[in-house]
């Protein structure tokens, strides 16, 4: 760290070329950190988006948790659930500190979402109509999710790495958890199988899209170069793709279950797997909310937060602490 | 909506010892209208799977950090080996000198127990 | 008498009868609250609190699991075929443990009344631990020793449920009518939850439990101090508006939850999932 006689009088350059060096050299920013603007936006933007995601992604599976086929399940899936909520907790705190200096905090953040401003992730948009597709979301979408959060491990941002490295570790759990369903699936009747291969038909497109586009061009829309240059990340969407394809295509094959898609291989030549894109135009419709299953779970998530505001608006006051 | 439910959303920050000889650790934070309820939410929030011994929940609004600058305030120079055990090496070979062994940190430590002659 | 296993029972075929009674009370009121209780998750009025209160569900389930598991070891059924696939008229959880959460449906419109939630876990968790208490004793050394374990458990669910108990309640304004609204609604039908049923006579000469009226003087005493608090008058009479849930009654709030917590099982009750 470069000794600083009194940073408040350095010019906004000199602590950008300082903020710069600071994250190059792999050190961590704080909150209260100077920060870029622009720094700070994309991590509010792409942390609220993260947390929300979490949130939101509680309830596909939601639907599962009272439905579970045994008290194992039963426990072990509100376990699983839970720590998405969880998972929201720690990302939800992690923005509202960034937040915090622009005068907003987490009801701001319901709001956005209410309004169709702060998006969620494509995947959390989908039906998830079949207990095996509550199986299929452990494996692989908590599988893909492991993929783009371990990307951010070390992340320049110190909180959102932390929150991140908490994460993981329970991502951990959900892969088994998923594995488990799925392998109870794969090993059972005739009607079992048929119900997890048409959840894999069903989620794949969506796995696809679930890292995003390779390049701004696909949807006029990506962060994936500012986030890199920041240090927040380090690999491309496609490259996370790949790496997706790398770790669990073997293991969907192993289990006797078809890709649907008849295209897909690994072309040893330019070493890397060749797979039938998804149609970008649909994943566009799907984050405007326009998905599947969007309005219905955001009326779902707002119905809740509006129903009880009366519990937060009682304890508002002082005097409620006893 | 209204901006009734804005004093709801406190910060917290949470500590716990895992247990009763281990230090007080920070584990995150979490928003709750007091320390009461802040307090029956802390262990599962960022506990679930581990063992807890004591818990302290302490309003962020309490604490008093460092900024940025202030942080350079905490660098200092390698040469302070006669603070710790790494200036006073050469008496292991005195000692041997009176044919006496060094009492390290090793050998301290282990007083806890039985001192046998 | 004590009985330290299983096979002991089949020369005590009377004291097993009052046992298994007891036993389905203990799993199935556990079993559908924490239902409820899961219905909730994701939907509570700050997300911090839907996790605490989703630990507590989880740790109630694991509790019915352990009952289920006893009445397994005694050859009863597989424990999750008791928990799945018993119509109401089996079941022996109180009814007041089975009404829904609230208007609407977990995933449509669910209006769900947090107040409700509330007073029905704390006043149940405060019965419960009075159950507890008293199962440490029990003549049954298998449920004496589960007992003690559920016991550990206990202490959190009930600090955790007294504290927004006494705050929401103490809070001025639509919340206080809100929880005098639910506490009014929970005490219709409280008798259900501090009976012991038709059999409850059998349960306390075989030594399996204290008896009905003792425990529900314990709750009473436990929850006087609570209700000073609150400044809330504590009736001594509880109802049993809607059926004794010990003895088979229950509403229709019951078959639809079983409906839905049996979905997937009943695809085919056979296989492993």
């Amino acid at each position: 760290m470069p000794v600083v006689t009194s940073f408040r009088r350095l010019s906004e350059e000199e602590k950008y070329e300082r903020f710069m060096q600071r994250i190059e050299a792999g050190e961590k920013i704080e909150a209260d950190d100077w920060m870029p603007e622009d720094y700070r936006m994309t991590l509010i933007k792409l942390i609220a988006m993260h947390a929300i995601s979490e949130i939101m992604g509680a309830l596909p599976e939601k639907e599962w948790v009272p439905k579970a086929p045994s008290l194992r399940r039963k426990l072990g899936i509100m376990a699983k659930v839970q720590d998405e909520m969880g998972h929201g907790q720690l990302l939800l705190r992690v923005a509202e500190d960034l937040m915090a200096p622009l005068g907003k905090t987490r009801e701001e953040i319901m709001q956005d979402l209410f309004k169709g401003d702060l998006k969620f992730h494509n995947v959390f948009h989908m039906p998830a109509p079949t207990w095996a597709d509550a199986g299929l979301i452990g494996w692989l979408v908590d599988g893909a999710a492991i993929i783009t959060q371990t990307n951010m491990l070390d992340a320049s941002y110190g909180p959102y790495a932390r929150a991140l490295k908490r994460i993981c570790a329970e991502e951990v759990f959900h892969a088994q958890h998923g594995e488990s369903i799925i392998l109870a699936l794969a090993e059972g009747t005739k009607e079992q199988k048929e119900m997890l291969q048409d959840a894999l038909n069903r989620w794949w497109e969506a796995l696809l899209m679930f890292f995003g586009p390779a390049s701004s061009e696909t949807t006029g829309a990506s962060k994936q170069d500012i986030t890199i240059k920041y240090r927040i990340r380090t690999k491309t969407n496609e490259q996370l793709r790949q790496d997706f394809f790398t770790k669990y295509v073997p293991r969907i094959l192993a289990l006797g279950l078809k890709l649907p898609d008849e295209t897909m291989h690994f072309d040893e030549k330019q070493g890397k797997w060749i797979y039938k894109q998804p149609d970008w135009n649909k994943f566009k419709e799907i984050i405007r909310n326009n998905g599947p299953k969007s309005k219905e779970r955001l009326r779902l998530r707002e119905l809740s937060y509006y129903h009880n505001a009366w519990v937060r608006e009682a304890l508002s006051g002082q005097s409620a602490a006893v | 909506m209204s901006d009734g439910a804005k004093g709801f959303y406190q910060v917290f920050e949470v500590f716990s010892r895992k247990n009763d000889t281990a230090p007080l650790q920070h584990q995150f934070s979490l928003l709750a209208p007091n320390h009461e309820i802040a307090l029956v939410m802390a262990q599962e929030n960022f506990m679930r799977r581990e063992p807890v011994s004591d818990i302290w929940v302490v309003k962020r609004s309490d604490i008093r950090m460092m900024t940025e600058e202030e942080k350079t305030s905490l660098q200092r120079l390698d040469n302070k080996d006669y603070r710790t055990t790494k200036g006073y090496g050469y008496l292991k070979k005195k000692w041997r000198q009176y044919e006496q062994q060094m009492l390290d940190e090793k050998e301290i430590f282990s007083w806890k127990g039985e001192i046998r002659r | 008498m004590k009985i330290t296993k299983p096979e002991e029972l089949h020369q005590h075929p009377e004291y097993k009868e009052a046992l298994v009674e007891l036993l389905f009370q203990l799993a199935d009121d556990d079993f559908i609250l924490s239902y409820r209780g899961s219905e909730w998750l994701g939907l509570a009025p700050h997300i911090e609190e839907d996790i605490a209160f989703s630990s507590i569900n989880q740790d109630t389930m694991g509790h019915a699991a352990m009952y289920y598991q006893l009445l397994e070891d005694i050859g009863i059924g597989k424990a999750d075929d008791l928990a799945h696939q018993r119509p109401s008229s089996e079941r022996r959880n109180a009814v007041l443990l089975e009404e829904v959460n609230g208007p609407g449906h977990y995933l449509h419109e669910p209006r769900y009344d947090w107040a409700f939630a509330v007073v029905r876990h704390y006043f149940y968790t405060q019965a419960k631990k009075v159950r507890i208490d008293s199962l440490k004793h029990s003549s049954y050394e298998p449920l004496a020793q589960v007992a003690v374990k559920i016991n550990m458990e206990l202490y959190y669910h009930l600090m955790h449920w007294r504290t927004w108990f006494i705050q929401l309640t103490n809070a001025q304004g639509e919340a206080r009518e809100r929880m005098k609204n639910a506490v009014a609604k929970v005490f219709e039908d409280f008798g259900g939850v501090l009976t012991l049923g038709a059999k409850g006579d059998r349960m306390v000469e075989f030594g399996l439990i204290e008896s009905e009226e003792t425990l529900k003087q314990r709750w009473v005493q436990a929850m006087k101090p609570i209700f000073e608090e609150v400044n809330l008058d504590l009736p001594s009479e509880f109802g049993m508006k809607r059926g004794n849930g010990r003895n088979g009654e229950h509403t229709a709030d019951l078959d639809e939850a079983i409906m839905t917590l049996s979905e997937v099982y009943r695809l085919d009750p056979l296989t492993a999932w």
